[in-house]
């Protein structure tokens, strides 16, 4: 057993910082890969909503907590590449979440923005797929940004169930610094402190940056 | 004999539950025409020129533009609705996009213009609104003439076949409609192909060469402009001048 003092083991705890903030932005990544197609789908997609809105429940009725247990044993005993790749399977995991969140996200910033965008791009010649990349995209990036930090916070957040799969995030380290030094409050402050530290002033910042651009821009 | 422009023969368009907003509709626009489509509220004015546009599909009929029928199967609706031009009451202009970005989106993306050249023709058409000098505003910035004006740029930028007009003043207070008169008596002298929905009498008497008096999802009465204000033949249409033009003396 190694003896750690409290510099120490604050150190080794905020070693999981660059992990944590690996996880969540890539799963932020590929949940936007997915949920902003999905979102269009479930919109213009007719009889392919129902697929869409069947993803959406089952990846948020879901505990990340399951999926990652069910995808990292169950799944990865059968396809170890990739899935017993821990690190692999909690962004794939957390994503696939975060996609079904982002699908629900972006739909709303569909609505918001209305029809009638849409109307106007066509009457120009352009085809519902140009409409959507040159006139709909940007327009649902700054309706959204409050809900993708939201979102963002949510992932950092959720980041910690990557533990359980041995992950060496904040989570973890914040453990292992417990379990060597049998200090069961010091370590877990230091964490809670490094989470709020990484979601808050980001969030913060998108709310605010999304609220000015949809001011001036008169959305 | 002028070009055919646009035409449209047995055009039908329902919507559930049993709303009739465009019955059987024969219309036709030569080359240089400005025709006004004017009637009452909910009369289904604004479907008939969607259908035009193939913006809302009809049901049934025909609606052709020069000598294409756009309502055959297989025929590319991107490459018509880019020939014709189309204004809209709430005007929709793109809010992320500055004033040059909305006129020359369809020069890019559509025309597939280069970009100096596509904002070249957006400052011209953009001039020929008199909205050059708010090239870089958004849309938010500006008033709802100037925002108007600019929904004429981006319509008149590509050079189309015909612009459609879903009453381009009514969501405007007075001061303001003048501003978008203005502009489309500019368009009118150039000779430009019009198909406006409005009830802005004095421009009708001035520019339209013939009048559609719509009501109940068909063409009621068509006439010159001295006709529908000195003789309607129709008692709908004879009511329902009087009351505009009663309006009209009051604004």
């Amino acid at each position: 057993m190694i003896d750690l003092d409290l510099i120490q083991g604050l150190l080794l705890i905020a070693g999981g910082i660059a992990t944590t903030l690996e996880i969540s932005i890539f799963s932020l990544i590929l949940g936007l890969a997915i949920g902003l197609p999905l979102s269009f789908v479930r919109i213009y997609g007719g009889s392919l909503r129902f697929l869409v809105d069947g993803f959406e429940k089952i990846f948020r009725g879901i505990p990340e907590l399951v999926l990652m247990l069910f995808f990292y044993l169950g799944v990865g005993a059968a396809f170890p590449f990739p899935f017993k790749n821990a690190f692999f399977t909690a962004v794939f995991v957390l994503g696939l979440r975060s996609g079904a969140n982002q699908s629900q996200i972006f739909r709303g910033a569909i609505r918001g923005i209305g029809e009638e965008q849409m109307v106007a791009s066509r009457s120009l010649g352009l085809s519902r797929l140009r409409s959507i990349a040159y006139v709909m995209i940007p327009q649902v990036f700054i309706f959204s940004t409050p809900g993708l930090g939201s979102e963002y916070a949510l992932l950092v957040k959720d980041s910690a169930y990557a533990f359980v799969i041995g992950v060496p995030e904040i989570m973890k380290n914040a453990d292992l610094v417990r379990a060597q030094t049998y200090d069961y409050l010091v370590p877990y402050f230091a964490a809670a402190i490094f989470y709020i530290l990484l979601t808050f002033p980001i969030a913060t910042w998108l709310d605010v940056w999304g609220g000015r651009r949809k001011k001036k821009l008169g959305l | 004999m002028a070009d055919r422009v646009m035409e449209c023969t047995h055009l039908w368009k329902t919507y559930k539950p049993n709303l009739i907003a465009v019955k059987d509709v024969y219309f036709k626009i030569d080359e240089g025409d400005i025709k006004l489509v004017f009637g009452p509220s909910g009369s289904g004015k604004s479907t008939f020129l969607r259908c035009m546009a193939m913006l809302t599909l009809p049901d049934k009929g025909d609606v052709f533009l020069r000598d294409e029928c756009l309502t055959k199967p297989g025929v590319d609706l991107n490459k018509a609705r880019a020939r014709i031009g189309f204004v809209f009451q709430h005007i929709y202009l793109f809010r992320h996009l500055s004033t040059v970005g909305n006129v020359e989106l369809a020069l890019r993306r559509v025309l597939k213009m280069s970009k100096s050249e596509a904002r070249q023709r957006a400052m011209q058409a953009l001039s020929d609104v008199k909205m050059e000098q708010w090239a870089n505003n958004y849309p938010a910035q500006l008033s709802g003439g100037q925002q108007q004006r600019v929904g004429i740029a981006r319509a008149i930028v590509r050079n189309p076949d015909i612009i459609l007009l879903d009453e381009p003043t009514s969501a405007l207070d007075p001061e303001l409609t003048g501003e978008v008169i203005d502009t489309l008596r500019d368009l009118a002298a150039k000779g430009t192909t019009m198909l406006i929905v409005s009830h802005e009498m004095p421009f009708a008497r001035e520019v339209a060469d013939e009048m559609i008096f719509y009501d109940e999802g068909t063409i009621v009465e068509t006439g010159t402009p001295e006709q529908f204000f000195t003789n309607p033949q129709s008692d709908r249409a004879k009511k329902f001048m009087t009351r505009l033009i009663l309006k009209t003396k009051r604004e």
